[in-house]
């Protein structure tokens, strides 16, 4: 049977999207096109995932639209032709589209080499998507599909955090990850798992491949896993300890990248936005941004939720990408404790949506972190958070806990995934466009495979470019950002001896001062924005929700960058957090 | 150090100086702003005072009064200063620009850190993180200290005084105000608010109706609004959008007890404030605690009242004047009552009066407020009407507890007129 029947084969076998009339599509490559009009968007993503699962299929173009949504195309023509009318050209080595945990870590590991890079970023600061969203989990990359690339890309990220923290001094704890259990059967078939593991039969069976694979994997007795976690809900009677998970701050990580790079010689441009890649005889020529043209060779695509619109622009779009969205909630610090290392119960997981377990978690300085929920949405740009969210984030937490209440949570946020039909990364040089690499469907495990994937990366535009050399004055540290809160009070004493603006604490619930919120206006990469300083000092972090602070960051950006205050916004763009004077 | 005041607030400052009055020398008042008065400053509209000082007063003008005192009594200020820890041996830590770590031995401290906002996480209002949506009390600051109007059209979530009187103090600034929503079926402030915030300014007051989405992606656009039942499930149909560029929150104030709990304070689950007796002496013999960090009071008269308690306290702790040894008898909510403040007594600490302070569940009317110790009314007082917003004030006499080892309870109880 040719690939187009065995895809409609399999459409059929599926009751609520058999009687769809869908147009199908394979190319040489193995890429099947969708095409047609469903009534629900959840039929869209449905008949994408079968067409995915077909054996053989390499990719899946979903262009079928539902009658539930209406998605505007976006045509970018007016702006590109005014861009060029203005005759502003730049030219460089590299554009990285794309200021995300996938941009700068690609960034900083290019920046070793003698070549001028170039960050786009659409919005007024770098991690603002899916990167700030997450739950900072650096996986142990147990839960990764055998054979896929993100396995292979996630257990080689995960050990490579450990040197990457210390070079780049960014904060990395390796708690572990916990998945407790109750029921005996349950945990007598877990047990078995720990044999498999030992005696290494583990590796003649297809779906244990992964963990065979994962170091430091522990299995406790009921002792053991009761000392670990006190708190957990009723008493487990086991646990398995994945003792390689870590825990990080995505966008502190996101950060220490890009001001390596830029220490390093990379360039980032914010509020820029790419509207169209132009090429000749399949070469890549330039990058046309709402700013400038950008002559340039290489073009790597980490755009995100955006990547198949940029790969579109070079024709040469082999993936759609189906947004996901993702929700989290945070608890109070009055919580710091309660759990030691994140944890899941096996029986909540959801086998049927194809986001990995989530469950009790927790950031770097302590607070509770629960959720991911996973959500399609047809909108690349809907981050709003539901009740259905919060319902299913607190019904993931009930698992592992019923002492933290709902009125613990100080805030709660979401991020899009940027999803492929295959869910898993596309990290690979184009067959078509010289100089173009996809580095595209990077969701989770995204964050934990980010120095493999930019080595990756690497290792793709080396071979494409056998010329390219290493600098000699590579820095590969970066600098460490003070943490007021973490030190001794005599160190605290000698700072404000050093500098008084260390002296006067902005933030009082998570005790920021005046000196690192001045610091970070002032950074390689710098904030501007309230939710800038935010990320980048922990202003607004906590309890209050920036309802102490807020005006003061406010006052302290205006000044530092002598703008009026009306011209400061939260998060860039239009968002003015005041009108005007009122006399 | 005798006593270091944490807070410049009303408490702070009405216990900073009757702990003088008493005899106590060495008093420091801790505060994080560069003025005195705490969330007074911000307060310029009128209403304080009329209990304590018989006029109507701004809320600046109630503070001056102590302000000026504190100066004539000589006592410490530490401006711009913040406190980081507080041991368990009374070494309270604090921070500022000119001497950096600042250690305090303290004999006596007494906890003034007033409350903070509940925020629109807490309030769980679904859809987008736009700008354009502020607590209450952070656009009063923003008007009133900054001088800037942080919109043009705005809406307001919670009828709390707070809520109500930013719905004044916009429409004289020119920010047009749609509505206040309120989630419950009555109003969360004063009667005399809503008659001259809302009724006087024809802007209306829509109970059982709350915001549930916020819509805007980087700007706030507009919210989705709706009526809820008696469950505070939203109705079906009841759905209407807003337009408009300012979501002002005024959703509840959480008393600020950070510093409570790192002592391993009791902490009352009633009040989310320290468990108070009647010298308004905490679980830490030595340490008092006054004003909103107690429990959220909607008078600063009353505010002013607990603050002088605390400091006449911390003076007779100092002085060896205070029973530390006796057991305590517990004060606790009965009918209809949510919560009493203090929550137990020594006796012989008692003073003549014995002030309870407390809240109804909900609203009645022709009530008796009846104290018991056991099956004995200790105190009974007739009320036309009770309700929530409205805390009240019973003052005991404290002979009519003295005689037995029994818990007092506090009764509001209806149909007895």
């Amino acid at each position: 049977m040719i690939m187009r029947d065995r895809v409609q084969k399999a459409i059929n076998q599926k009751e609520s999207i058999a009687h769809y009339n869908i147009d199908i599509d394979v190319s040489d490559r193995k890429i099947v096109t969708l095409n047609g009009v469903v009534d629900y968007w959840k039929d869209v993503v449905d008949i994408g995932h079968t067409a995915a699962k077909v054996k053989g299929v390499r990719n899946v173009v979903n262009d079928i639209t539902s009658k539930e949504f209406e998605l505007k195309k976006e045509d970018h023509s007016d702006e590109i032709n005014r861009v060029k009318k203005s005759g502003v050209v730049e030219s460089c080595d590299v554009v990285i589209i794309g200021g995300g945990i996938s941009g700068c870590s690609v960034a900083r590991a290019l920046s070793q080499y003698d070549l001028d890079i170039v960050v786009l970023e659409k919005n007024s600061d770098i991690s603002e998507e899916a990167t700030k969203a997450n739950n900072g989990n650096i996986h142990p990359g147990t839960l990764a599909k055998p054979g896929s690339l993100k396995a292979k890309l996630n257990l080689k990220g995960n050990k490579m955090y450990t040197q990457l923290s210390k070079d780049l001094n960014f904060e990395l704890k390796r708690p572990g990850s916990l998945i407790v259990f109750y029921r005996k059967k349950v945990w007598r078939i877990a047990k078995l798992l720990k044999i498999i593991k030992k005696t290494g039969i583990g590796h003649l069976i297809w779906p244990l491949r992964q963990m065979m694979k994962v170091p430091g994997v522990k299995w406790l007795n009921e002792e053991a896993v009761n000392k670990l976690e006190p708190n957990l809900i009723g008493h487990p009677i086991g646990g398995i300890w994945m003792t390689t998970m870590g825990i990080v701050e995505p966008h502190e990580v996101c950060m220490a990248f890009a001001e390596n790079a830029i220490e390093n010689g990379a360039k980032f441009k914010l509020d820029t936005k790419v509207l169209d890649i132009n090429k000749t005889d399949n070469k890549i020529t330039e990058v046309i941004t709402n700013h400038s043209t950008i002559k340039c060779t290489y073009v790597i695509n980490c755009a995100g939720v955006y990547a198949d619109a940029v790969a579109e622009m070079v024709d040469d779009k082999f993936y759609t990408i189906h947004p996901r969205r993702g929700a989290i909630a945070i608890f109070d610090k009055s919580r710091k404790g309660f759990i030691n290392t994140p944890c899941g119960v096996i029986a909540k997981t959801d086998r049927t949506n194809n986001t990995k377990g989530g469950g009790a978690s927790l950031t770097p300085e302590g607070n509770m972190l629960w959720g991911p929920t996973a959500v399609e949405t047809p909108f690349k740009e809907d981050k709003s958070v539901e009740a259905a969210d919060l319902d299913y984030i607190l019904n993931l937490g009930s698992g592992v806990t019923d002492d933290i209440k709902k009125n613990e949570i100080i805030t709660f946020f979401s991020g899009i995934r940027a999803a492929d039909y295959k869910e898993d990364f596309i990290i690979e040089a184009s067959e078509t466009v010289k100089g173009f690499i996809h580095v595209a469907g990077i969701q989770s495990p995204g964050l934990a495979s980010a120095p493999a994937i930019a080595e990756r990366v690497e290792k793709i535009l080396l071979k494409m470019d056998k010329t390219i050399q290493k600098k000699t004055d590579f820095k590969k540290t970066r600098e460490p950002v003070v943490k007021f809160r973490d030190l001794s009070h005599e160190e605290q004493d000698e700072w404000i001896q050093k500098n008084p603006k260390y002296g006067n604490i902005v933030c009082r619930c998570e005790l920021i001062t005046e000196g690192e919120i001045i610091d970070a206006i002032h950074a390689p990469l710098p904030g501007t924005t309230v939710d800038g300083i935010k990320r980048r000092t922990r202003a607004g972090m906590g309890r209050c929700q920036g309802g102490f602070c807020g005006p003061k960051v406010l006052e302290i950006v205006a000044r530092e960058l002598d703008k009026p205050l009306t011209e400061i916004t939260l998060k860039g763009s239009d968002s003015y957090i005041l009108h005007k004077q009122s006399r | 150090m005798d006593l270091v005041v944490i807070g410049g607030g009303p408490a702070g400052l009405a216990a900073a100086i009757e702990a003088k009055k008493q005899g106590i020398e060495k008093v420091v008042i801790i505060e994080r702003d560069n003025t005195l008065g705490g969330i007074l400053q911000q307060c310029i509209h009128d209403g304080f005072g009329l209990h304590r000082f018989g006029k109507r007063l701004s809320g600046c003008e109630y503070a001056d009064n102590f302000i000026v005192e504190v100066e004539n009594e000589t006592i410490e200020v530490a401006y711009e200063t913040i406190v980081l820890e507080i041991t368990k041996d009374k070494v309270v830590y604090a921070m500022n620009s000119n001497e950096g770590i600042v250690e305090y031995y303290a004999k006596t401290i007494i906890l003034a850190m007033g409350c903070r906002e509940r925020t629109r996480s807490q309030a769980f209002i679904w859809g987008t993180r736009p700008s354009g949506v502020l607590t209450a009390g952070t656009v009063q600051r923003y008007i009133n200290i900054e001088g800037y109007l942080p919109g043009k059209k705005a809406v307001i979530l919670g009828s709390g005084d707070i809520g109500l009187i930013m719905a004044r103090r916009m429409t004289l600034e020119g920010i047009s105000v749609e509505g206040v929503y309120e989630l419950m079926s009555s109003p969360g402030g004063l009667t005399r608010n809503i008659a001259q915030c809302l009724v006087d300014y024809d802007i209306p007051l829509h109970l059982s109706t709350t915001v549930i989405r916020i819509h805007g992606q980087h700007k706030l656009e507009g919210v989705t609004v709706a009526e809820v039942d008696e469950k505070r499930q939203v109705i079906e149909g009841t759905k209407r959008y807003i337009e408009c560029d300012l979501l002002v929150l005024a959703v509840g104030l959480i008393p600020e007890n950070e510093l409570t709990r790192q002592l391993d304070i009791e902490i009352d689950p009633k009040t989310n404030g320290p468990i108070v007796d009647e010298n308004f002496m905490t679980s830490m013999a030595g340490v008092f605690a006054a004003g909103n960090v107690v429990t959220v009071f909607d008078l600063v008269d009353y505010v002013s009242l607990t603050g002088e308690m605390a400091g006449r306290g911390a003076a007779k702790y100092i002085q060896g004047n205070l029973e530390l040894e006796q057991d305590y008898t517990e004060v606790t909510p009965g009918e209809n009552v949510s919560f009493v403040v203090p929550q137990r007594i020594r006796k012989d600490n008692l003073e003549s009066k014995l002030p309870l302070y407390f809240r109804v569940r909900q609203k009645q009317e022709n009530v008796k407020v009846i104290a018991k110790v056991a099956e004995t009314i200790c105190y009974q007082k007739k009320h036309r009407v009770v309700l929530p917003p409205e805390m009240l004030v019973e003052e005991l006499d404290s002979q009519s507890v003295k005689d037995t080892n029994q818990n007092i309870v506090v009764n509001v109880m209806g149909g007895t007129l």
